[in-house]
């Protein structure tokens, strides 16, 4: 379970490696609102490594959203397994995200 | 000197002269050590010891005065003698290299015994100091009496030993003595000046010259030479690290401190630290302890406010169950006999852990159970809610995902809303089953009011089967899944049993796929029959 942090040009890519739930969540939120707080104003988590997001990694995915958009950000997510976009779905949390198939999609809709 | 006393009279019976050793500590005035004979005038008479070695009178006639080379001062006095003309330089020249040896000899074998009672005092403080420390288990107590042993057998007037705090990354004093009433500051371990800051971060003891010390904050620790010695401890796998300090200054003697007090003190320092460690040890498992005692405490209410499953009698039938995790959890349902035979059931999970999460369980629990007597419409409801926790939920960032449904038998309507649940179904006889999927993202991610959907509901038939993400996410050994198939698998193949024998199937494959595994989140599943 880690997070790996790169830039791709104006772009801060957060891959999500093994699964993202109460154990971990605060690692994540803490490493994005760290680059938030540098400056910078473009975010895409990248789920491909991902197998599992529980409730509260849902919910500091909106709380990062909601930070984000506060400071006149951006976030997108991409990559997400079958599972995760059945969670997303069922959960109505599509609605909240931009979500893009893979990570060139969603670098090229900022 | 009772062999220098045989030989002096051994002389004077051989020459007929009396013979007298004087002698001085450092800086103290001479006096008479050894004399051969009790009666002679040298007894009662000083020769001019200070002057040039030589001749000198005395009442009883000429002696002859010899200081003594060695470490010690001391004169050698020949005379007067009971024989006219005595060739005093003589027998001088024979008796002094006797007594030069002698008193040489007797030097040596009091350093010896001084150095010896030294180390017995030293062995008899590291017994005391075990003693302390194996009776107490509060570190100032122990810290006092330590420093009290400590100085008393270096002669310290003044003394201090001060533990690191970490958060503020200060040394603060935790005994100290010979400062009065006066309160002693905390030295900043960043602190360019302070011989005990520097002490902390070189990890070395220092013994530092006579003077007042140019640190406001250290001079209330330092009176002329100071002795500054870091508390180490050794954790199990090795790398030592500094704990605090020992101060000691202002002797009594006024002599400096010596490598043995340093070795000493620091031998010392390394069972405080031990004490140090042990005692930050027994706090941590006594708090622990208390956690564990209010965790109990709150899942204890938790479960007192789940309403019992008999309150929607007879209009529905209904099986529940929270299984708490090992920490405090957010799950909870609700149940409501509505009237009309309209029975409304809500599950809910706050998302986070521990007494935040508890707390807001609680408020949503007493909120539901006002707004579901006043509106009949589950959307309105679940606004209600969220109008009622909005507060809350902003300031903690917790998200509550809540399915409310009311089952009316007598219509055959089940009109829900789901906030970001996602494990809500009807499972009907025939064995179809239906999601009741989400319709908006959970409480607290956006402002909007909750939607609400009406679907078909068959009396006596229809299953409604509620659950949260730890039944479907329940995890064995290997960390897979149980996942939320196999849950719907074993309803169906159940689903004419009455709904607590269909919970009590679903729980066991739980308890059969987790297998002893670590709980990490609550299960609960609500099963309604109406």
């Amino acid at each position: 379970m880690s997070f790996s942090i790169r830039k791709q040009g104006d772009v801060v890519v957060v891959d999500v490696e093994g699964q993202l739930i109460v154990g971990n969540r605060q690692e994540l939120k803490q490493k994005v609102l760290d680059e938030l707080e540098k400056g910078e104003r473009k975010f895409l988590i990248d789920f491909s490594q991902t197998g599992y997001i529980d409730s509260s990694g849902l919910g500091v995915l909106v709380s990062l959203s909601k930070k984000i958009r506060e400071q006149g950000g951006e976030l997108r997510l991409a990559n997400l397994n079958d599972d995760l976009k059945t969670l997303f779905e069922l959960t109505k949390l599509d609605t909240l995200f931009q979500i893009a198939d893979t990570r060139e999609r969603a670098l090229e809709s900022f | 000197m009772s062999d220098l006393l045989e030989v002096l009279r051994a002389f004077t019976t051989a020459t007929g002269c009396d013979a007298g050793l004087w002698a001085s500590e450092p800086n103290g005035p001479a006096t008479l050590e050894t004399v051969s004979r009790d009666d002679s005038v040298l007894a009662t008479w000083t020769p001019p010891l200070e002057g040039p070695p030589g001749r000198a009178t005395s009442p009883g006639g000429p002696v002859l005065v010899q200081p003594i080379a060695g470490a010690r001062r001391a004169w050698v006095v020949v005379g007067p003698c009971t024989r006219p003309d005595p060739p005093l330089e003589i027998f001088l020249k024979f008796l002094l290299p006797v007594v030069t040896h002698s008193l040489q000899a007797s030097l040596e074998v009091e350093h010896a015994a001084s150095e010896l009672a030294e180390r017995y005092e030293e062995i008899n403080l590291l017994y005391t100091i075990s003693e302390i420390l194996g009776r107490t288990v509060s570190m100032e107590a122990a810290a006092g009496l330590i420093l009290k042993e400590i100085s008393e057998t270096v002669g310290a007037r003044r003394a201090s030993i001060l533990v690191h705090d970490p958060e503020r990354d200060v040394l603060h004093p935790v005994a100290s003595l010979g400062v009065g009433e006066a309160t002693v500051p905390a030295i900043t371990v960043a602190d360019a000046c302070s011989v005990s800051a520097r002490v902390f971060r070189e990890r070395r003891a220092l013994i530092v010259e006579d003077g007042v010390s140019p640190c406001r904050e250290e001079e209330m620790y330092r009176r002329g030479t100071m002795l500054s010695v870091p508390i180490m401890w050794t954790p199990p796998g090795g790398g030592m690290q500094p704990l605090g300090v020992v101060n000691l200054s202002d002797r009594a003697s006024r002599q400096p401190f010596t490598a043995g007090d340093q070795k000493l003190i620091t031998a010392i320092a390394t069972q405080i630290g031990s004490a140090i460690q042990n005692a930050r040890l027994v706090r941590e498992s006594l708090t622990q302890q208390r956690l564990v005692h209010e965790m109990e405490l709150a899942h204890d209410l938790q479960m007192r406010l789940l309403p019992r499953a008999e309150i929607v009698a007879p209009d529905a039938i209904v099986a529940a169950r929270v299984v708490p995790a090992e920490s405090v959890g957010g799950d909870f349902y609700n149940l409501f006999r509505l009237g009309a035979g309209r029975t409304g059931v809500m599950i809910a999970d706050v998302s986070s852990h521990g007494y935040r999460a508890a707390l807001i369980m609680a408020l949503a629990m007493s909120a539901t159970a006002i707004h579901a007597q006043t509106s009949n419409d589950p959307g309105e409801v679940l606004n209600a809610l969220l109008a009622s926790l909005t507060e809350e939920l902003e300031s903690t960032e917790m998200f509550i995902s809540a399915f409310y449904g009311v089952i009316d038998r007598e219509k055959g309507t089940l009109r829900y809303a789901n906030t970001g649940h996602p494990h809500a179904y009807i499972i009907t006889t025939e064995g179809t089953m239906k999601r009741l999927a989400a319709l908006d993202p959970p409480l607290g991610m956006v402002d909007e009011p909750p939607a609400a959907r009406t679907v078909r509901w068959t009396r006596n038939n229809d299953l409604l089967v509620l659950f949260t993400d730890g039944v479907s996410d329940a995890r064995d050994r290997r960390d897979t899944r149980l996942g939320e198939p196999r849950i719907i698998e074993v309803i169906v193949e159940h689903r004419k049993e009455e709904p607590s024998a269909i919970l009590e199937r679903v729980l066991a494959t739980v308890e059969e796929h987790t297998a002893g595994a670590v709980r990490r989140d609550d299960l609960t599943m609500v099963l309604v029959r109406s």
